[in-house]
């Protein structure tokens, strides 16, 4: 029998898993990374340090901005894509999310629907990175690391986000969604 | 008896669901629409909802991450 068109192919790598399947690994890898890094995991504030490494690169100096006075920010001003842990984690984020679709021959590129389309993208990806600054981190290090590590912040950010997704759908079925 | 299109290829979340859920309202008993996606977490979501209201659901792939879901409106 054929690789592709076993069952067991098929329930690993084509169909959904059970939300208690990832419940389940993404604690156990959580740990494991506190373990080994030290922090729990993140993915936004690398983008700033990102951000940053660009900036520069044309010549331009962020160490005295506010963010960079944290010694955990200053020492990653002198780090790259390669010796920084964060980036390192969200390269591994992208490639792996590339080679589940892949294996699940679901690759697919899609097209804009409409300018529409575009101005929500842009708009929602600029609120939500501004917003992940200003919350200290996203749903990954503010919400799913600050909840498991038993941190208040992360319930008030739980409360917020869902407070946020509402008045989101309802903006988008309003003037999105024609 | 009748059969509708429902061009969701290109949507992400929560939109197919959203714009599936307004066609279904506008059908007679007995028509089908089918939901063109290509968003994996839509073949997810408009299947559930669908079948939990009692619809008959039938999704088929029909090509790399693009999907057919079959709809039959019950009552």
């Amino acid at each position: 029998m054929n690789l592709i068109n076993s069952p067991w192919y098929k329930r690993i790598f084509k169909d959904a898993w059970s939300y208690w399947t990832g419940a389940i690994l993404l604690a156990t890898l959580n740990t494991a990374m506190v373990a080994i890094s030290g922090k729990g995991w993140g993915v936004t504030t690398t983008f700033a340090y990102w951000g940053a490494w660009i900036l520069q690169l044309f010549g331009a100096d962020v160490s005295g901005w506010n963010f960079f006075q944290l010694e955990a920010n200053s020492k990653a001003l002198g780090q790259s894509v390669f010796t920084n842990t964060g980036s390192v984690q969200n390269i591994g984020i992208i490639v792996g999310a590339l080679l589940a679709t892949l294996l699940a021959s679901q690759f697919k590129i899609k097209k804009l629907k409409s300018y529409k389309q575009f101005i929500a993208a842009a708009l929602g990806g600029l609120l939500m990175g501004y917003g992940a600054r200003i919350a200290f981190g996203c749903n990954i290090g503010a919400f799913f690391s600050g909840i498991a590590s038993m941190s208040v912040h992360g319930w008030v950010y739980a409360i917020f986000i869902f407070l946020g997704a509402w008045i989101g759908s309802k903006l988008l079925v309003r003037y999105f969604m024609t | 008896m009748a059969e509708y299109r429902l061009d969701c290829l290109g949507e992400a979340c929560p939109v197919p669901l959203i714009k599936t859920q307004k066609k279904m309202e506008q059908l007679k008993v007995g028509d089908t629409l089918i939901v063109e996606i290509d968003h994996s977490c839509a073949m997810k979501n408009v299947p559930e909802w669908a079948r939990k209201v009692g619809y008959n659901v039938e999704i088929e792939e029909v090509d790399d991450g693009e999907w057919e879901i079959y709809i039959e409106k019950t009552k």
